[in-house]
């Protein structure tokens, strides 16, 4: 589903953020990509979704090379990638319904149908009741879902979350992380960048461990829970 | 998304940002109005202006001067050429009349032209020019085929005046313009400019749109409605302020200016055409200001 392949990113005059990238991720899986502040996890990630370009180096996003990608198609690939910020990235002034509905008004969904995915979006992730409620008063807890809503609204076949518990308390991480992996089950793959050792040893998964822009490991979830308490 | 759809989207979200920052706008539409107004009352000015050149074209009349040895019958006949030629109204003036017109000219000292032991004075032409004949070209032109005429021994038709006026005509109308594209361009820059506050309040939500799927097309839309409904706006106020302008100067210019311009000087300010191009320069400057300031957020 992705594949990176000898991808470097470097900005000018600063040394490189990524250094030789090679990785694949599979469809269906459920991917952490963990270390310290200013490893890459977060570069890495906008590289999927074109936030930023490769310096060099090939990267397949469902078997499309994304390097070479004009900048016309990138809202089409997009379209087929969720995104979940630490910072939300939350609309104030729209209610909840409407800051999810957000994502279809851009894909032209009827509304009658919209309104219906939203609804069940929505009772996904428990806040069905809220729906007309304004961001700013919801907890961060319902806030990261409500961007998990908007997210995984037009059923995107890849979620990345950058970070989606960084702000959290550890009560309301684990209702995230939980909600996360529910979408996995249902099929879709799943990225999270996170530096936060408890959630890995908790959720057990891949983890692909980045320090100063190069994967240092690798490991299947048991490894690297076995790992983290080590 | 049908296409009714799409665009009843676009012109909600145009609305939407319209509500949300009004002052911005406020400013956009007033700059629009006032580059308009000024636009209007330069065209008004120029009409004047046509109408001045019109009204002392007509004074400046080719005067024909045909050789003394023509007969009655021959002048007739010289008559009809240049009416032909010419396309103009032309009298014949003999000589005597000539002589007593200058008589009644002259008050108590034409006495002393009967003194004169012959009428010095030549039969004329008196050749009254059609309004689009009246350049300077134009009438030079008329004159070199007027001297080759047979029996026609001078032309006259104040040529001087004729093209000092015109050259002031011509400078006024340039300077007009470029003083128009300035204060345009001015006016592009200025709303774009209140745009880009406009749009930078809103700037996350173009963001998410951009993150989520929307294409550069889709993100813009919206704000370019909204430069055009500033346009429309600004060329309606202006419009109003022209006709007002027209309703309260407009008598006054009539009757200062009447002897000079004729009865045309009270003509309404705001004609239909006029109208169309203030609307149509408003609806320019508005999509011109928001393509230019909904560019730079668009770079996600």
């Amino acid at each position: 589903m992705i594949q990176f392949f000898h991808v470097y990113k470097a900005y000018p005059g600063d040394p490189p953020v990524l250094s030789d990238i090679n990785l694949s991720v599979e469809k269906g899986e459920f991917v952490f990509l963990t270390g310290p502040s200013g490893a890459g996890k977060t570069t890495l990630l906008k590289l999927i979704f074109c936030a930023e370009k490769a310096t060099k180096g090939q990267i397949l996003v469902g078997g499309r090379n994304i390097a070479r990608i004009r900048e016309s198609a990138v809202p089409y690939l997009r379209r087929n990638i969720g995104v979940v910020f630490q910072d939300f990235k939350l609309l104030p002034h729209r209610t909840v319904e409407d800051n999810v509905s957000f994502t279809l008004d851009v894909l032209g969904v009827p509304r009658a149908e919209a309104r219906d995915k939203v609804h069940r979006m929505l009772k996904l992730v428990g806040l069905e009741h809220k729906a007309d409620s304004f961001p700013l008063r919801l907890s961060g807890g319902e806030q990261q879902r409500v961007v998990i809503a908007r997210a995984l609204v037009n059923d995107p076949t890849i979620l990345l979350a950058d970070e989606p518990t960084g702000n959290l308390d550890p009560a309301l991480t684990v209702e995230i992380m939980d909600l996360l992996t529910q979408v996995n089950v249902r099929g879709t793959t799943v990225m999270v960048a996170t530096h936060d050792a408890t959630l890995l040893s908790r959720y057990q998964k891949r983890t692909v461990r980045l320090e100063r822009g190069q994967i240092v490991s690798d490991e299947d979830g048991v490894k690297a829970a076995r790992r983290m308490v080590v | 998304m049908s296409a009714f759809a799409k665009t009843r989207y676009f012109w909600r979200s145009a609305a939407v940002g319209l509500k949300h920052s009004p002052f911005v706008h406020f400013i956009a539409v007033t700059t629009i109005a006032i580059a308009l107004f000024a636009a209007g009352l330069a065209r008004g000015g120029a009409r004047l202006l046509d109408n001045l050149l019109a009204s002392l074209g007509g004074e400046v009349e080719v005067t024909v001067y045909l050789a003394p040895e023509l007969g009655q019958d021959e002048a007739h006949g010289v008559r009809a050429r240049v009416e032909a030629l010419s396309h103009g109204q032309v009298s014949l003036v003999p000589p005597e009349a000539a002589l007593t017109r200058l008589r009644k000219e002259l008050g108590d000292l034409g006495e002393a032209l009967a003194e004169l032991p012959e009428n010095p004075l030549p039969a004329t032409l008196e050749l009254r020019v059609p309004p689009e004949d009246r350049t300077p070209e134009a009438l030079q032109s008329l004159a070199k085929e007027l001297r080759a005429l047979p029996g026609v021994s001078g032309v006259d038709y104040g040529e001087a005046a004729v093209e000092r006026l015109t050259a002031i005509a011509r400078a006024l109308r340039f300077g007009a313009l470029v003083a128009f594209a300035v204060v345009l361009s001015a006016t592009v820059v200025i709303v774009g400019a209140t745009l880009q506050l406009a749009i930078y309040s809103r700037r996350e939500e173009i963001e998410i749109q951009k993150l989520v799927g929307a294409t550069d097309r889709f993100v813009k839309a919206p704000f370019l409605l909204e430069g055009l409904l500033q346009g429309l706006l600004g060329a309606g106020v202006a419009l109003l302020g022209l006709w007002a302008f027209g309703r309260v100067m407009g008598p006054t210019l009539g009757s200062l200016f009447a002897f000079l311009l004729g009865p045309g000087v009270g003509a309404a300010w705001v004609e239909p055409r006029l109208a169309l191009e203030l609307v149509g320069a408003g609806c320019g400057l508005g999509l011109g200001g928001s393509f230019v300031a909904v560019g730079r957020f668009l770079r996600v």
